[in-house]
């Protein structure tokens, strides 16, 4: 009801004259009265959600986001660890009744849990070795049989690997799977693929870590939305997604963002 | 020429191959306390040698009771549980631990609570899937997969004791378990020990597998700290000189007790 949300707010910038950010807080979220949610992520996804190499706590963008969504709905988190492996399988079996890990919203997915409202759009280029010269884009990629990429089965890589670089088979000899994200750029490195695909946060990381090794090459390609996955039917999924609506309406999805994508160094 | 044997020099004699492991250790402890990235990455994989060490050491002492309980099948008079036991051992042995592991995370763990529940109902009281944590599905994994592989220890140790020995304690009237306590199991022990301590060894390695659930062992604290620090090379440097402490002092333990037991044969 974002159209009702315009008018209150509308209403009280005019009545009270505050500025319309706090009018939206006027807009009542539910209270979870201080119940545990219990939320699970991987540690393995600069900025997303890593462990700070200092301290070995988990930190990220996704912790923050979260803990602010169960501030907001008066919840404490309890945070666990599991592997991406079993992350969605252990949500729906609702050992964990919240997961993320930069999981994207997609059909097939949505036949075994139920995502939250999109928190994040993410663009995919190709990280290459620095010596590349044989294609400088996916038009040039695809046409070379030769040319291989990394990617982790069953994630965003690699879906757009396929229908956004290659032909869209899925099963295409071309596409090398990895066990992790970590896995497949070792590969890159090594020269058994030539290509592995990722958001700018994490192209930036290994390019800033190894210096001279990567580069990357051509334009965005496919974007995809990040969601929460919740074991399917949870009471938790309006909450959840009446307080995002808030945190992205009042500025503070963008301090967030700010905060983790263009001020955090991952390869300091 | 008629061969004259030479004396051995003391540098012949020596265990080079230990020297080396040893300068390899005192280089990489070095390493690890002078270097500012090295002592970070230790830090931050600290925290996983407990867990290592205790999912192994858990799931190898379950894992040795109850390949001792299906050894005793194999080897007993009654034909139905030495053809349940055969069944156990070859089926267990012929999965893949990583397998099995997924095995049990996802079909057995939520069928386990499932018959608890089931078991439960007169009580009123019901457990989840929560309480079962990865940690104890990966425990349960291991403990499975090497109870097989421990109880053919136990048997071929069992089966090595000369038949003559047990002949006579029988017609001394002792009873088949006196047999087995007092006669038998003893001696078998000395075939036995060095397999089962080289399994121990194994399993230490292959507990990484718990990574694959998320258990927070060295392997899986290592596999977080290098993405979040893109620091691929250094970081395993460190998981494998943190699993070869522990491998090779258990190897050099194990030779020793191989001497012993060689030595006092009486």
């Amino acid at each position: 009801m974002p159209f009702a949300k315009i008018i209150a707010a509308a209403l009280a910038t005019l009545t009270l004259g505050l500025p319309s950010a706090r009018a939206l807080d006027m807009v009542p979220l539910p209270d979870l009265a201080g119940r545990e949610i219990v939320a699970v992520t991987e540690n393995a996804y600069v900025p997303l959600n890593f462990a700070d190499p200092a301290t070995g706590e988990g930190i990220g963008f996704e912790y923050d986001l979260f803990n602010e969504i169960a501030k907001r709905l008066n919840a404490k988190v309890d945070w666990q660890l599991s592997s991406w492996d079993v992350m969605i399988q252990a949500v729906r079996d609702g050992q964990f009744e919240v997961g993320m890990d930069g999981i994207t919203i997609n059909d097939e997915r949505k036949n075994l849990i139920d995502f939250s409202d999109s928190y994040l759009t993410s663009q995919q280029l190709m990280l290459v070795r620095a010596d590349e010269t044989r294609f400088t884009d996916a038009a040039t990629f695809a046409p070379d049989e030769n040319l291989l990429i990394g990617a982790q089965a069953g994630t965003t890589n690699f879906y757009v690997a396929v229908y956004n670089v290659l032909d869209g088979k899925e099963d295409n000899p071309r596409i090398k799977l990895f066990d992790t994200f970590g896995t497949s750029v070792a590969a890159l490195q090594a020269g058994d693929v030539d290509t592995v695909l990722m958001d700018q946060t994490s192209a930036n990381g290994y390019i800033g870590a190894n210096p001279g090794a990567f580069k990357v090459v051509g334009g965005p390609l496919g974007t995809e939305d990040f969601g929460f996955i919740l074991t399917p039917g949870s009471d938790l999924l309006e909450p959840v997604n009446a307080a995002l609506a808030q945190i992205k309406a009042d500025g503070t999805m963008d301090s967030l963002l700010q905060k983790w994508f263009y001020e955090y160094n991952a390869a300091q | 020429m008629t061969y004259i044997p030479r004396k051995p020099s003391v540098l012949s004699r020596l265990p080079w191959w230990l020297l080396t492991i040893a300068l390899l250790f005192v280089m990489a402890g070095w390493a690890i306390y002078s270097n500012g990235t090295y002592s970070q990455i230790f830090n931050a994989l600290r925290g996983g040698i407990f867990t290592t060490i205790w999912v192994t050491a858990v799931a190898f002492t379950a894992a040795t009771l109850i390949g001792l309980l299906v050894a005793l099948a194999r080897t007993s008079g009654n034909r139905i549980l030495r053809e349940v036991a055969t069944f156990y051992v070859e089926i267990i042995r012929g999965i893949p631990v990583l397998v099995f592991l997924f095995y049990v995370a996802f079909v057995a763990a939520p069928a386990m609570v499932v018959a608890v529940n089931w078991l439960l109902q007169p009580f009123g009281t019901t457990i989840t899937i929560r309480q079962f944590d990865f940690a104890w599905r990966a425990i349960v994994a291991l403990t499975v997969c090497y109870s097989a592989f421990i109880a053919e220890i136990f048997r071929a140790g069992i089966e090595a004791v000369d038949r003559g020995q047990l002949e006579a304690a029988r017609s001394l009237g002792l009873s088949r378990w006196k047999c087995f306590r007092l006669v038998t199991f003893p001696q078998a022990l000395r075939t036995i020990l060095p397999p089962l301590a080289n399994d121990f060894v194994s399993m230490i390695k292959d507990s990484a597998l718990v990574s694959a659930l998320g258990v927070q062992d060295i392997t899986q604290l290592g596999k977080v700290y290098s993405s979040g620090t893109f620091l691929f090379f250094e970081t395993y440097n460190v998981v494998a000189f943190l699993y070869l402490s522990m491998t090779i002092t258990l190897s050099l333990l194990v030779r020793l007790l191989e001497r012993y037991l060689r030595e006092n044969r009486h």
